[in-house]
């Protein structure tokens, strides 16, 4: 069934996918005719305005708007990291995608996850990237840096994962209009978020207030865990109980995972000279 | 009407903390005037009765005010006056989950702009973490060598330092069983406070937070013999300002934040008064 969603979904990505294309560097780091880029950016700002009907409302004015704010930042500011030909702006731009993406976990009732996200993100990783470009471009910028590797390609794969995530979850989109009721909701919502019968099985129908969206009712979240009083649990403990409960094998694994990285990152960077203590190899001949 | 009176409360210790930057300020003066066998300010306001130079806070302010703001030709014009706006605004949001008072539903008021935020110290961290922005921006937009080696030592000390006063607070966080800085003050009210419970957490917290904040042993970004002035040596007026007051800014929250983990918050020790009484005289004061 062809329905306005879908072809929304459609003009969408097509628009996005061809403004970012027109808006991204060509293979050997030339910029592309004004005219085009100008074609490009358009087609882009165009794409993000009729994208704008999929974005849900969360609540009351100011909640909605803080919504539409970070969501809008988040959008533009990776668009513009991607087409940025300065690798520092890029940077920048990732840093300004990272906390936004915060500030959506905030309203999302997060907090400590966005401020894990900025602490990790956009304090430790982006600061590291601006460092290293800041350094190494100090007589001027290589054209590796403004080139992109294959921009159509690019354009092609990432609009198409948007056009098919659109068209998933704007099903949804028609539901979350009123609370969900019947059983047929609970199923299409949770088997369109990739719950598989079993869990859709297991877990009970829930009846949820108005505010709440079909999401919400599908995946509980972490921190609404409740203690065995019935209040609800605070931020953290919610999240470390989860951490230490449902996910204790994920957690420990990747604990390992960034012990090795860490015991890794050591060896490579050996402060020994290259060559000393090497064996055979230092000795002279 | 929630909504005004946070909006009120914003206003009001946004001003209480500018105010109190500008006469630490002149505090500094005075005591390095001291130290140095020199007499330090003591005229302004001597024709309205006013000792001691008190009234130089108000005419230092309307001085960078009033000054021209000099814009070199030679920077990147938005990442420059980006630089300290950023500086500002991250030194002043990470005032914002700093209790300077009791907070509870049985208060009179919430004596905390963002209260009941249970991540509490992670917030500090998370927006501290950003303030490295405004530092490494202003040192590479001002496209001067000497602003830029000031920038990279800076940040460079910002951020090795942010991990000792990260991990610094984790005993007495551990022990307090809580994030949040309300429940920490509860704890050492109850028990003992932070300093005597981990007395090399607080060292280090210390030495970290003078690092942090730039203050006197640490203070090789602004190391006049060699970087001129650092990062902000290309800023003049006002934009200069925004740089000072949001260093200030961040003294004051390290500062109540030493106080709040390690020194029993508005606590007395060897009183056993209750809770809420001293905080709201301490409030108060």
């Amino acid at each position: 069934m062809i329905t306005t969603t879908a072809l929304l979904a459609a003009l969408v990505a097509l628009l996005g996918g061809v403004g970012a294309y027109l808006m991204l560097p060509g293979r050997h780091g030339r910029a592309r005719p004004a005219l085009l880029h100008k074609a490009g950016f358009q087609a882009a700002v165009l794409g993000l305005v009729l994208f704008y009907p999929f974005l849900s409302p969360m609540g009351d004015f100011i909640v909605t708007s803080f919504f539409d704010l970070f969501a809008t930042t988040a959008i533009v500011a990776a668009v513009l990291m991607t087409t940025s030909r300065d690798p520092i702006h890029s940077a920048l731009w990732f840093a300004a995608v990272v906390i936004s993406t915060a500030g959506l976990f905030l309203l999302a009732g997060a907090p400590f996850l966005a401020a894990g996200t900025v602490i990790v993100y956009a304090g430790a990783i982006v600061v590291m990237f601006l460092f290293v470009i800041m350094l190494a471009q100090m007589e001027g910028k290589a054209a590796y840096d403004r080139a992109a590797h294959a921009p159509g390609a690019a354009a092609l794969a990432c609009f198409t994962l948007l056009w098919c995530l659109l068209t998933a979850l704007g099903s949804i989109q028609t539901e979350k209009t009123g609370p969900i009721e019947t059983r047929e909701q609970q199923v299409r919502a949770e088997a369109t978020l990739g719950r598989t019968e079993f869990l859709v099985a297991r877990y009970k129908l829930r009846k949820s207030s108005d505010l709440l969206t079909v999401i919400a009712g599908a995946s509980p979240s972490t921190n609404r865990i409740e203690d065995e009083e019935g209040r609800e649990k605070l931020n953290v403990a919610g999240l470390g109980e989860a951490l230490y409960t449902d996910h204790l094998v994920t957690a420990g694994l990747s604990g390992v995972l960034l012990f090795v990285a860490l015991i890794a990152a050591v060896a490579i960077a050996n402060p020994k000279p290259p060559g000393a203590g090497m064996g055979p190899k230092s000795v002279a001949p | 009407m929630l909504l005004i009176g946070i909006l009120i409360k914003i206003f009001v210790v946004a001003n209480v903390l500018m105010g109190a930057v500008a006469y630490l300020i002149w505090v500094e003066r005075k005591v390095a005037a001291f130290a140095q066998d020199r007499i330090g300010p003591n005229r302004c306001g001597r024709e309205f009765g006013v000792p001691e130079g008190l009234l130089q806070p108000l005419a230092d302010g309307a001085k960078m005010m009033l000054k021209e703001g000099v814009v070199p030709g030679y920077v990147n014009k938005p990442l420059y006056i980006l630089a300290p706006v950023i500086a500002i605004v991250a030194a002043l949001l990470g005032f914002a989950v700093v209790p300077f008072g009791p907070v509870g539903p049985d208060q009179i008021m919430d004596f905390q702009i963002a209260p009941y935020l249970d991540i509490g110290i992670v917030w500090v961290f998370a927006v501290s973490s950003l303030a490295v922005y405004g530092v490494i921006l202003a040192g590479w937009a001002s496209n001067n060598k000497y602003s830029f080696f000031g920038g990279l030592r800076s940040s460079a000390q910002l951020i090795s330092y942010e991990i000792p006063l990260g991990l610094s607070i984790l005993g007495i966080v551990l022990l307090a069983g809580s994030l949040d800085l309300n429940a920490i003050i509860k704890w050492q009210d109850e028990h003992v406070w932070g300093i005597l419970a981990s007395p090399i957490g607080f060292l280090i917290f210390l030495v970290s937070g003078f690092a942090e904040t730039n203050r006197l042993p640490f203070d090789l970004p602004e190391a006049e013999q060699e970087l001129v002035g650092g990062f902000h040596t290309e800023y003049s007026g006002m934009k200069f300002g925004m740089f000072f007051l949001g260093e200030y800014v961040h003294v004051i929250t390290v500062s109540a934040l030493t106080v709040i983990l390690f020194l029993g918050g508005w606590d007395l020790p060897f009183v056993n008064l209750h809770y809420d009484q001293v905080g709201l005289v301490a409030a108060v004061v």
